[in-house]
């Protein structure tokens, strides 16, 4: 009754969608890349719920050791190390979801309690390091792309002298030369055995790979008429940087932010493998392979489960960042496609 | 059986080697060929004067020879001290403060600098001036020593040394009954004159010794080729020594221990330094026992050490709640049974060991001790190397001490600067750690004057990590090392053992057995494992 209390609009103005809107439908279309992300999602409740389990189910937690320990296993008595140093396997529920994968070593320790905990402290470096990648290439690529003259030359030659070296081998020497006496920034005293060491090295070491093409995008946008609108209007620098230049920067930083992740990852594991990363006995998926490796002809499992677990977390961190990157900025797989002749309508399902 | 015929295979060698027929080197098998072995690490130091861990003295055994040394012969035999660069043992005289040598007439270095008595002078000098893990056992014994370490100049009265006569006279400040010992250690093994006052690792000094080592890559590895001056002149005038069979030896470092493993399994190495790791151990032993690996035992101490000057360890309560926490049971295990636990200073085949067990694990005990003492401070930095054993028992201490109360941080360290890191004072948080102890020589003194005793407290390579300094106890060490050893010094060091234990500078908990692994073209029965050098890699022949 109330709609014929108004008149109809004479035509319908046309619905615009926003370059969001749009993405977001080609992503949604993107079904691999969406399985993927899904896959992500559960690797993360799972690692989330690590101490629902540890405290709930395996009642232990992941430092815990249980060397001379003894648990029944469907009505058997078992020792969780044997004279010999070896340790029990998989129980699966067998002791009521205790030692569900066995135990890591001689020490003891539940396996599976180990594994959740280790992609906690996997996950949150490699999150909170490509967090801080984000915002120095952010901050550095802004500065350099707008200032232009000395700034750029700064910025730029102090993030060639991090790009000369090898990633591996300057996050190892870096990491190994905090790890005895921890870092002293000013009034922050950071201890050598914090995860914040891995963080920073990670977070550090990544930033020109990302900073750099921030820069390139930063010095085309400061040279479009937007900008030059902003400025006549009386835009200060950063106004100009923070109000025009990186709203046009997102979809970048986005996909950057997401395959950065999967990098962080990889490198954690290396560095903690090579004893520079995370310190024992606190347990990441790269410890935890460095740990098994040492038995791996006689338990190859302990190696085996965090290098599987790795290998399905960076598989779904690309592969979703890659449909992330197809999404948002579709301009670049035409191209690609369109020069191996395989160019699609836009939004065709991949 | 296995070990009575290791033993009387040892003590054939030991008297043909009195014969001088091992020198000969006509006893069967190859002579020649290079050796091919892994380290585990790179030892502390490849530098005779500085070198405090048995991986560098088994690395330097038949490259440096001190005045005196120690037999080539396994187990008991190869504790005899014997004449190394020295005609015979030393002249006592004057109430045991008098120490007469005379050095052999023609040897010559590898680099065919002719050895002189004052190059003794100038190891001591070196050894102390380099603030060496050893030089405390000079300092405190030699005259004059104490005050070249304070001043590092002006030389040692207390050595006169004819380089005419090539006598050597050493001046003891008091008698020292373990001085002989002293003497074979290889701080004091002579180097040339010219020999710079640093450490020299990375191209160390040309050697006496049946092999001299040629190049050095510290960090990861290094080559021996045979001594030129030893067929010349130094084996005719030191028989009792073995010349070697092979001609070259080269060592890599190999950090995995399981590859190490698989590498002698396919012979593509003929030897493996470190034990053979524990979750391949029953394997190997089941496998090549006899053949290719043999249980080598030490008189050897792994402990925890805790810092007795810093809170909280400067509460003895809460040093005995440790000692009450820690399960040797688990730690045997740890160590898949190559290590028996103690819970003493001196181990099981030292003299003056008497079976102690003042602290059965009882972790109620030890909760309640805790909650006497009461300790403010809580934080506590563990420290450990990343050896295989050596980290699981850092984190298995790291979760007794939480278990405990303590917000315990462990720190894991690099195996190859693991020692001189915590021996460095200015590293900053030396709560407590785990440390290996194996012996210098056969007598009781060697576990409490380098490890306890407050004289050797060092800025640097430092070895008393507990820095326990009492000053009765200091005492009774130093009146115990003056005298000669006997059945009433024996008895005195066992109430020596129980009185530190009472005071719990450190929580002891095993002592340990090694091995021997070689690859099947190595003649196993030749091998010496000498327990306190370890092997001598002039043993090794190819069959």
């Amino acid at each position: 009754m109330a709609s014929e209390s108004h008149p109809a609009p004479a035509a319908a103005a046309p619905t615009g969608r926003s370059p969001w809107r749009l993405a977001l439908g080609r992503l949604r279309r993107n079904r691999v890349a969406l399985a993927f992300l899904a896959l992500f999602v559960l690797i993360a409740l799972f690692v989330l719920a690590a101490p629902l389990w540890a405290n709930h189910v395996a009642g232990t937690g992941p430092n815990t050791t249980h060397t001379l320990e003894k648990i029944e296993v469907d009505g058997e008595k078992r020792e969780v190390v044997n004279r010999e140093g070896k340790p029990i396997g998989p129980v699966w529920f067998g002791a009521g979801g205790r030692f569900f994968l066995g135990a890591d070593g001689r020490l003891g320790r539940d396996e599976m309690v180990r594994l959740m905990y280790g992609g906690r402290t996997s996950l949150f470096i490699s999150l909170v390091a490509a967090g801080l990648t984000t915002l120095l290439s952010i901050a550095l690529g802004l500065l350099a792309g707008y200032y232009r003259g000395w700034t750029d030359s700064v910025i730029s030659r102090a993030m060639d002298v991090i790009w000369a070296f090898p990633v591996l081998l300057l996050g190892i020497a870096l990491g190994t030369a905090l790890a005895v006496g921890g870092l002293q920034l000013g009034p922050i005293s950071i201890s050598g055995s914090s995860i914040w060491i891995p963080i920073l090295i990670i977070g550090v070491v990544y930033t020109p790979y990302m900073a750099r093409p921030l820069r390139g995008e930063v010095l085309a946008l400061r040279e479009k008429e937007f900008v030059e609108a902003a400025v006549a209007q009386g835009a200060g620098p950063l106004r100009v940087m923070l109000g025009e230049l990186l709203p046009n920067l997102w979809s970048t930083i986005i996909v950057f932010f997401t395959l950065n992740i999967a990098n962080n990852m990889l490198l954690e594991a290396a560095l903690s493998f090579l004893g520079a990363g995370v310190q024992p006995p606190n347990s990441s998926w790269g410890t935890m392979i460095s740990t098994g490796f040492d038995v791996i002809s006689s338990e190859p499992l302990l190696s085996v489960l965090p290098g599987t677990m790795i290998l399905l977390t960076v598989l779904s961190l690309n592969v979703f960042g890659d449909g992330l990157r197809d999404a948002l900025d579709p301009k670049s797989k035409l191209r690609l496609e369109a020069h191996a002749g395989l160019a699609e309508p836009e939004g065709t399902p991949v | 059986m296995k070990r009575l015929g290791t033993v009387l295979a040892a003590a054939t060698m030991v008297a043909m080697a009195a014969l001088g027929l091992a020198s000969c080197g006509g006893s069967g098998g190859k002579e020649g060929g290079t050796l091919t072995g892994t380290y585990a690490s790179f030892p502390d130091y490849l530098d005779p004067a500085l070198s405090y861990t048995q991986e560098g003295w088994t690395a330097m055994y038949d490259t440096y020879i001190p005045l005196l040394t120690y037999a080539r012969a396994n187990g008991k035999a190869g504790s005899e001290i014997v004449p190394g660069l020295a005609k015979s043992l030393p002249r006592i005289s004057n109430g045991g403060k008098t120490y007469t040598l005379e050095l052999r007439k023609g040897l010559k270095y590898s680099d065919g600098t002719p050895v002189k008595a004052s190059d003794f002078t100038h190891a001591v000098e070196r050894t102390i001036k380099l603030n060496s893990g050893g030089s405390p056992f000079y300092t405190a014994a030699i005259v004059g020593a104490e005050k070249f370490q304070e001043t590092k100049s002006g030389g040692i009265p207390g050595i006169k040394t004819n380089d005419k006569t090539g006598e050597i006279v050493v001046e003891l400040n008091r008698p020292r009954g373990t001085f002989t010992n002293e003497l074979g250690m290889m701080f004091v093994a002579p180097v040339p004159a010219g020999t710079p006052m640093k450490n020299l690792s990375g191209d160390p000094p040309p050697a006496t010794g049946p092999y001299e080592i040629v190049s050095s890559d510290p960090g990861r590895g290094w080559t021996y080729e045979r001594n030129p001056q030893w067929e010349k002149n130094n084996a005719k005038l030191m028989p009792d020594l073995p010349s070697g069979h092979v001609d070259k030896i080269e060592i890599t470092v190999v950090r995995n221990d399981s590859t190490q493993v698989n590498e002698v399994e396919q012979g593509s190495s003929d030897w493996m330094q470190a034990l053979v790791p524990t979750d391949r151990y029953a394997e190997v032993k089941g496998k090549y026992e006899g053949t290719q690996f043999r249980v080598e035992p030490t008189i050897s101490n792994y402990y925890f050490w805790m810092n007795t000057t810093r809170p909280p360890f400067d509460d003895l309560k809460v040093r005995q709640a440790v000692n009450y926490a820690v399960n040797r049971d688990a730690l045997e295990r740890i160590y898949a049974g190559s290590l028996k636990g103690i819970q003493q200073i001196l181990p099981p085949g030292m003299p003056g060991y008497k079976k102690l067990e003042l602290y059965p694990y009882d972790m109620a005990k030890a909760k309640k001790l805790i909650a006497e003492a009461n300790p403010s401070d809580r934080d506590i930095t563990v420290w450990t190397d990343d050896e295989p054993g050596q980290d699981e028992a850092g984190a298995y201490y790291q979760d007794v001490l939480k278990k405990l109360g303590f917000d315990a941080k462990l720190k894991v360290i690099n195996a190859d600067n693991y020692f001189t890191i915590i021996g460095n004072q200015t590293t900053p948080d030396l709560d407590t750690g785990w440390v290996d102890w194996f012996e210098d020589y056969p007598h009781p003194n060697d576990f409490f004057q380098p490890l306890l005793s407050g004289e050797s407290i060092l800025p640097t390579n430092n070895g008393n990590f507990a820095e326990i300094d009492d000053p009765a106890l200091n005492a009774k060490i130093r009146k115990l090392g003056e005298e000669e050893f006997g059945p009433k010094q024996e008895a005195e060091y066992a109430a020596l053992d129980r009185e530190y234990m009472e005071q719990a500078p450190w929580a002891p908990y095993g002592t340990r057995t090694l091995s021997t692994f070689v690859s099947s073209a190595i003649d196993l029965d030749k091998v010496i494992f000498n327990p306190t050098f370890g092997h001598s890699l002039a043993s090794f022949q190819f069959k």
